[in-house]
């Protein structure tokens, strides 16, 4: 018995590998370097973008992976590349590298789509014949992706390895209106903003910024600590073929992206199903308007807060999953429009259905295109009172006046001195301050005296004032 | 050998003078005085309940404290005997127990007085001393006192120090419960070990008087104990003695120090108290005063608010007015000079009052006026939820923590009372409830099911 099991082990050992033979010989041809053909193709449509932050007192390096989307040499980077807070004027020094390459081609920064996001990048010419569009691999009548589908799409490596790109594959686990059409794989199938393909190399999507996941962290100090782990390298999510094909031609006028449509209703909260039935509004969802902001178009509307949006353009809306998603539907909505544009919201106040025509405006001035100063001697960075911040002060518009301080360098006379970034300044040395540029004179003033022993500034944070002194010496 | 009388004077002297530290030290007791004193100090047991995990539950504390009269009056800290308390015993330093009753509190100055159950005490016969207060302006630095209490439950401890600062600046607004203290008075700091239990109990001088109520120790310092001093208590006791409660007025300045500011603002010297901020919707607000104005004078009388020890006193002057009633201010704001009258309001705590609804497993706090302008609210309606248990309707609707509940089925919560008659209405016929609240400035709907 002990010896006879080898034996016929052996037998069947040797015939499971015949086979294996038979069947590899007749599918490598058609299938394995199928798919290396594709991918090295398509990593045509690949670049990693890098340029610079120039911050008061450091240059941020920033690499992010992006995808050209047209023969002028025009690419896209997710929307967070960029921090929204980062005053435009201080991106510098884009680059442009291919995959398997470290030769730098220069590009110049086109400006950010409200609607997608997208931050828009344009490389040099030179390196246009050497890009393939994203448009390239579009076969139109391609079926949209459905569950279980093979889908797979590059990874790039970073700087110190020439942006090696390799391949990651999986299939489709998940598809859900979130609320654009958004597909979840079973596992990472690429670098965030980079395209996705089907087994015939089709395009089915690009990828958007991985969701966080639970993990139990367990270590000498923590026995299972739950914690959400984000990969920022690899995604398994990505945006459907079509809806991404739709928004290419977006390009911004502007660095800023203007003209951005605005409504100027702040903190839509969704209502739970649970709150939905109370209402009696079956099958779909609602959100709750928290404030309607002084002088928008929402105000002139007759919008109010606590108003409970029910319904745009007579389409009530959808019952999204989570709760939040609704939040960005009606945002979208907004954001697909113009300034200018008309826009009909049915709202629910006091019991009553109201039909409200709101004109859609021209956002007030955002914090990266805010105009900013930096006092190297002083330590301190101010920048212009912008709508935004009386929103967060809760000053009447009437009442906005002065700078908000935008950096405080550590240890720096202004730091001694108490202050903080997002404190607002109201006097300089007694004087109350109106307008940025008075701001700027007087402490370019203080900066220039250098037999100046101190100045005192009138700040508030948090509804509270205090006099501050800054001593220079 | 000849010895002129001017020798044997000095030498009378001189002997004395060695013979005497034996005599003083040989019997190694305290006064008779102090020794009353000792019979005079309490251990106070306090049950009280708590409103803080969406229910509400009883927690224990032990603290000190001083019989002042023949009747039973019982001063201590105010975050020893508070509204919260549901049971107060006191063990008497003949070793009974006996049961007392709060009187009032002042959580401003830390202070509680409590009386002693009368009727038991004469049914059992139980003997106590009571203590006398001392002149708390006359102390001097370095001057030798003694802190008595229950530090950690060690009943009728005595440790000895010396007076480290007699007018010390501290100022907490949260610091007796989450209620604000120290903006009215200084404190006495003292190197007398004061460690927790110690609360409550007489910081007193060898001769047995009451100089101060131990309130409270820096954690993890060594020796910065800070007690109440007898001259404000004083004060405190007649005021709870007479109406429970101690009234107060404000306008709503909020004081900075000037400390070399005051060639900034070209002052005469020893003058002025800085304005650092006015309270939003205040009436020094109202009346159009901001941060950055010199107060010079308050109806009339000069005011010196250079250093942080000298604010309090500033604003006790302020908080004295009767309330309603009329206060004129000098103020400097740059160059001009100009008087503003200010209308006085009652003081009121940011802690509004606290309340649990078991079934909803929802614990609240009610939104004071305080507290709606300190976290820029529009008003003062609503109810801050303390606490969800879990579970329960109010954590299952999604209700959590620090969200301010401001309407229930549209009917907005000016009051604790309409809240509490929603939940009676809840427990006579339950139903779904449509919960408004604020999160972040944020309006959220919710809907409480039974």
């Amino acid at each position: 018995m002990n010896q006879l099991f080898p034996v016929i082990q052996g037998h069947v050992a040797k015939l499971v590998r015949v086979w294996l033979l038979v069947a590899a010989c007749a599918l490598l041809p058609l299938r394995a370097a199928d798919l290396s053909d594709l991918f090295a193709e398509r990593i045509k449509s690949c670049v990693t973008v890098e340029f610079l932050i120039e911050n008061e007192l450091d240059r941020q390096p920033v690499a992010v992976p992006g995808v050209c989307v047209d023969a002028n040499g025009t690419i896209i980077l997710p929307a967070s590349a960029i921090n929204a807070r980062v005053s435009i004027r201080r991106l510098k020094d884009f680059k442009v590298y291919r995959p398997n390459s470290a030769t730098a081609y220069r590009a110049e920064y086109l400006g950010q789509d409200a609607l997608t996001g997208w931050h828009f990048v344009r490389a040099e010419e030179k390196l246009h014949p050497e890009l393939v569009p994203l448009t390239a691999w579009a076969r139109p009548g391609t079926p949209p992706v459905r569950l279980a589908d093979e889908v797979w799409s590059i990874g790039l490596r970073g700087k110190d390895e020439d942006f090696h790109p390799y391949f990651l594959m999986s299939r489709v686990g998940l598809i859900e209106p979130m609320p654009q059409p958004t597909a979840i794989a079973a596992s990472e199938i690429g670098g965030p903003g980079l395209p996705v393909f089907n087994r015939d190399g089709a395009l089915v999507g690009l990828t958007l910024n991985s969701f966080g996941q639970n993990f139990l962290l367990f270590s000498r100090q923590e026995r299972g600590q739950p914690v959400v782990l984000v990969n920022v390298e690899e995604s398994s999510v990505f945006l459907l073929a079509d809806e991404v094909l739709s928004y290419l031609g977006r390009i911004p006028e502007n660095a800023a992206g203007r003209p951005l449509p605005w409504l100027g209703a702040f903190g839509l909260e969704p209502v739970d199903p649970e709150v939905a039935r109370f209402l009696k509004l079956e099958n779909q969802s609602a959100l709750v308007v928290s404030e309607v902001l002084e002088g928008s178009p929402a105000e002139k509307a007759g919008l109010k807060g606590h108003d409970i949006i029910v319904a745009l353009e007579d389409k009530p809306l959808p019952r999204l999953k989570p709760d939040q998603v609704v939040a960005t539907y009606v945002e979208r909505e907004v954001e697909r429009r113009r300034p200018g544009d008309d826009l009909t919201l049915t709202v629910l106040r006091d019991n009553q259905r109201l039909d409200l025509k709101v004109t859609l405006g021209d956002e007030p001035k955002i914090l990266r295109e805010a105009d900013r100063r930096y006092f190297e001697r002083l330590g301190l960075t101010v920048r212009e009172f912008l709508y935004g911040d009386g929103i967060a002060h809760r000053v009447k518009r009437a009442e906005q006046a002065g700078v908000i301080v935008d950096f405080v360098k550590a240890n720096s006379p202004a730091a001694m001195g108490g202050l903080e970034p997002d404190d607002w300044v109201r006097e300089i040395d007694g004087r109350e301050i109106k307008t940025y540029a008075e701001a700027v004179a007087a402490l370019a003033a203080i900066e220039a005296d250098k037999d100046r022993s101190e100045f005192v500034l009138l700040t508030s944070r948090g509804g509270e004032t205090a006099v501050r002194r800054v001593k220079l010496k | 050998m000849n010895e002129s009388p001017a020798w044997s004077i000095i030498r009378a002297v001189v002997g004395a003078l060695i013979v005497l530290p034996a005599v003083v030290s040989a019997p190694a007791a305290m006064s008779g005085d102090f020794n009353r004193l000792l019979g005079a100090v309490v251990r106070i047991d306090v049950r009280e309940v708590t409103f803080e995990a969406g229910a509400r539950r009883f927690v224990a504390g032990v603290g000190s404290g001083v019989i002042l009269s023949p009747d039973g009056l019982v001063l201590t800290n105010a975050h020893v005997a508070s509204p919260h308390a549901v049971e107060i015993s006191i063990t008497l330093p003949s070793l009974e127990r006996v049961g007392a009753r709060l009187l009032g509190w002042d959580h401003w100055t830390d202070l509680a007085l409590i009386r002693l159950d009368l009727d038991e005490v004469k049914r059992r016969g139980l003997a106590f001393q009571h203590a006398a207060f001392g002149d708390s302006d006359a102390l001097y630095v370095g001057e030798t006192v003694y802190a008595v209490g229950t530090p950690y439950g060690l009943t009728r401890t005595v440790t000895r120090g010396i007076i480290s600062n007699n007018r010390r600046y501290f100022e907490d607004s949260g610091g007796v419960r989450g209620y604000e203290t120290g903006a009215f008075n200084t404190w006495l700091q003292t190197d007398a070990a004061i460690n927790p239990g110690n609360s409550g109990g007489p910081l007193v001088t060898e001769d047995g008087r009451v100089v101060g109520i131990n309130a409270r120790g820096y954690v993890g310092a060594d020796n910065l104990g800070f007690a109440i001093p007898a001259n404000v208590a004083r004060r405190i006791v007649d005021g709870l003695l007479a109406h429970g409660s101690i009234t107060r007025s404000y306008i709503g300045l909020v004081p900075g120090t000037l400390q070399d500011l005051e060639h900034f603002y070209a002052l005469a010297l020893n003058t002025g108290m800085l304005i650092n901020s006015v309270e939003l919707g205040s009436p020094a607000a109202r009346a159009g005063l901001h941060g950055g104005d010199i107060l010079l004078a308050i109806n009339g009388q000069k005011v010196d608010g250079r250093f942080p020890e000298q604010l309090p006193p500033i604003q006790n002057l302020i908080a004295s007015l009767p309330v309603g009633s009329v206060v004129r201010l000098s103020l400097r704001r740059g160059g001009q000079a100009m008087e503003i009258p200010v209308v006085t309001e009652k003081l009121e705590s940011r802690m509004g009052e606290e309340w649990a609804f078991d079934k909803w497993g929802l614990s609240v706090r009610k939104v004071s006026r305080a507290f709606a302008r300190e976290n820029q609210l529009d008003d003062d309606t609503g109810v801050i939820v303390l606490g969800v248990q879990s579970g329960f309707p109010a954590a299952v609707a999604g209700i959590a923590a620090g969200d301010i509940i401001t309407k229930v089925n549209r009917q907005a919560l000016a009051d604790l009372e309409t809240l509490k008659r929603i939940y009676q209405e809840f427990e006579a016929k339950p139903d779904s409830l449509l919960v408004e609240a604020l999160r972040d400035r944020r309006v959220s709907l919710y809907v409480l099911k039974p």
